[in-house]
């Protein structure tokens, strides 16, 4: 009795990772397949797609688009992000506690109505042309909560005596923060950069509303999906899996970050 | 106010959440009470957007809320199961449940939705394999384009959001306290639900209004694969500004759904916090 209900568990947990996983392994595995349907029998392995996909100038349009824009939002998103949490870590619960749920309040809102209320706003109220700048402000407003709770997180351990000792020692709040502080918290920092990496290169919604002209590779891999299922999706697919996973297994790696 | 003094730091952040957030979501409901005249979008105090909303859309939201809550239930479900398994019974395989659960929490939105198109579609691989076993004849057209295969591919999605608030809760339940239980001769179910259920509530709580509000906020699954009958509200909020540029009706049905989606949380913790009797 107890021993097949151990059997039953396992049987259920494993029918979960397959169920969470086998969509994306797919994806993966036919983007390398001879056959243009995304079906069994998948032919042979081969890296066509992969040569029609880099023959597309559009294709690297979006894709440097996506990489100007997560670069400057991660750089941006990481330090304020850690400034904010930095202190918040220090402020009295009473304070911080308000603060962290507001900072923390567009990642629980629907991306879609964050979507139309910034087009609303940028268009009909500051009058700024909609480009990568007015989408790269949108990321930062949905990356940042990342970086602010991971940092926070990470400072609830934090031996503060440390900062003690270096102001003692005469120190100013600079040279603590770059000698003693920064060092202790960095790969936490670099954990939650990455994460916010992640997100912008995934984000979707913000940037269709708000990027006027251009493609990102989310815009791009949408484009595709609406007009023709081509099979190059499977590639371009593959390629924004393989950049948003590494990049949160190596933040969890490094950061050791903790749900 | 020394200590706000203080954190100027948070300054940047505080900007760009006031400036980009507040600012504009505050405008979309000032939008909402626009008139819309011919082609043009007018400042103005009318009811007419929330009017036009609830008279040719309540259907639409109606099935959204039925969408959204089922899906919020069966996620927040198996996440309750399986974070079990992971915190009391996988041993040390439970950190690398937890890990892959991660991983496909950030990876590819818009690749889900096109992984579920392709294994759900009239030619795709389940209907293949279906046909190949000879489990039916012909390849199944209700695989696709309804309610289920919208709940199937957000269940998808939703379920690591959903596993990790859960995981986190289960961590400070004590082994001992089952134990205890199954000394004094509760049987396995008995545990589950009358030990283990009421010590996690606060991230049942939280798995179910994020899975939920995602879900009834979401546009791009019921857009790819719902079909007529699995339509949902976020396609018409969007194609409001996208197509029609009737900004007073879509602000307007967006802050009904937030509303309505709002209210549900609500009254689902306060049945799950009342299940304490």
């Amino acid at each position: 009795m107890n021993r097949s209900s151990e059997w039953g568990w396992w049987g259920f947990g494993a029918l979960v990772v397959v169920f969470m996983t086998t969509p994306l392994i797919l994806v993966v595995l036919f983007s390398f397949g001879e056959s243009a349907l995304t079906n069994f029998p998948m032919g042979g392995i081969t890296w066509k797609w992969y040569d029609e996909l880099f023959a597309n100038r559009e294709f690297w349009k979006a894709f440097r688009n996506s990489l100007t824009i997560a670069g400057v939002v991660v750089v941006v998103s990481t330090v304020i992000g850690t400034m904010a949490a930095l202190t918040l870590a220090r402020m009295r619960p009473t304070l911080s506690q308000p603060l962290l749920i507001a900072l923390c309040l567009p990642v629980m809102m629907p991306p879609l109505v964050i979507a139309i209320a910034l087009l609303v706003y940028y268009v009909r109220w500051v009058g700024v042309e909609l480009s990568l700048f007015t989408v790269i402000l949108g990321h930062l407003l949905v990356t940042q909560p990342f970086v602010i709770l991971i940092v926070y997180a990470r400072m609830a351990t934090f031996n503060y005596e440390l900062i003690d000792s270096a102001r003692d020692l005469g120190a100013n709040s600079w040279v603590t923060f770059l000698t003693v502080t920064l060092p202790i918290i960095r790969s936490t920092v670099i954990g939650a950069g990455l994460i916010a990496l992640a997100v912008s290169l995934d984000e979707f919604l913000i940037t269709f509303f708000t990027i006027s002209g251009g493609n990102t590779l989310p815009t791009f891999v949408f484009g595709k999906i609406r007009t023709e299922m081509d099979p190059t999706i499977n590639a371009i697919a593959t390629i924004l899996l393989v950049l948003t996973v590494s990049s949160t297994i190596i933040a969890m790696k490094v950061s050791r970050y903790r749900a | 106010m020394r200590e706000l003094i203080k954190s100027w730091k948070t300054v940047p952040s505080l900007a760009v959440l006031a400036g980009l957030f507040v600012a504009p979501l505050s405008l979309l409901f000032v939008v909402s009470f626009w008139s819309k005249k011919l082609f043009r979008v007018v400042p103005d105090f009318v009811f007419d957007g929330y009017q036009k909303a609830l008279v040719s859309y309540w259907d639409v939201g109606l099935n959204t809320l039925a969408i959204a809550i089922s899906t919020g239930i069966i996620t927040t479900t198996i996440a309750f199961f399986f974070a079990f398994f992971i915190r009391f019974k996988a041993g040390r395989y439970g950190d690398i449940l937890l890990f892959i659960s991660l991983v496909t929490l950030f990876g590819g939105y818009l690749v889900k939705i096109y992984a579920w198109k392709s294994i759900l579609g009239l030619e795709g691989i389940l209907n293949t394999a279906l046909v190949g076993l000879g489990i039916v004849s012909e390849p199944l057209g209700a695989l696709l384009y309804n309610r289920g295969s919208v709940a199937t591919a957000l269940t998808h999605f939703l379920l690591p959001i959903a596993v990790l608030p859960i995981v986190a809760s289960m961590r400070n339940i004590q082994d001992i306290t089952l134990e205890a239980g199954r000394d004094l001769g509760a049987g396995p179910v008995r545990i589950l639900l009358g030990v283990v259920l009421p010590q996690c509530r606060a991230g049942i709580i939280a798995a179910f209004a994020f899975s939920f509000l995602i879900a009834a906020g979401d546009y791009i699954t019921p857009l790819f694969l719902g079909g007529t009958d699995g339509a949902m509200i976020g396609m018409f909020i969007a194609s409001q500004f996208s197509i029609r540029f009737d900004w007073p009706l879509g602000s307007a049905m967006a802050f009904l759904t937030m509303f309505s989606c709002l209210t549900v949380v609500l009254i689902a913790r306060l049945a799950i916090v009342r299940g304490r009797k």
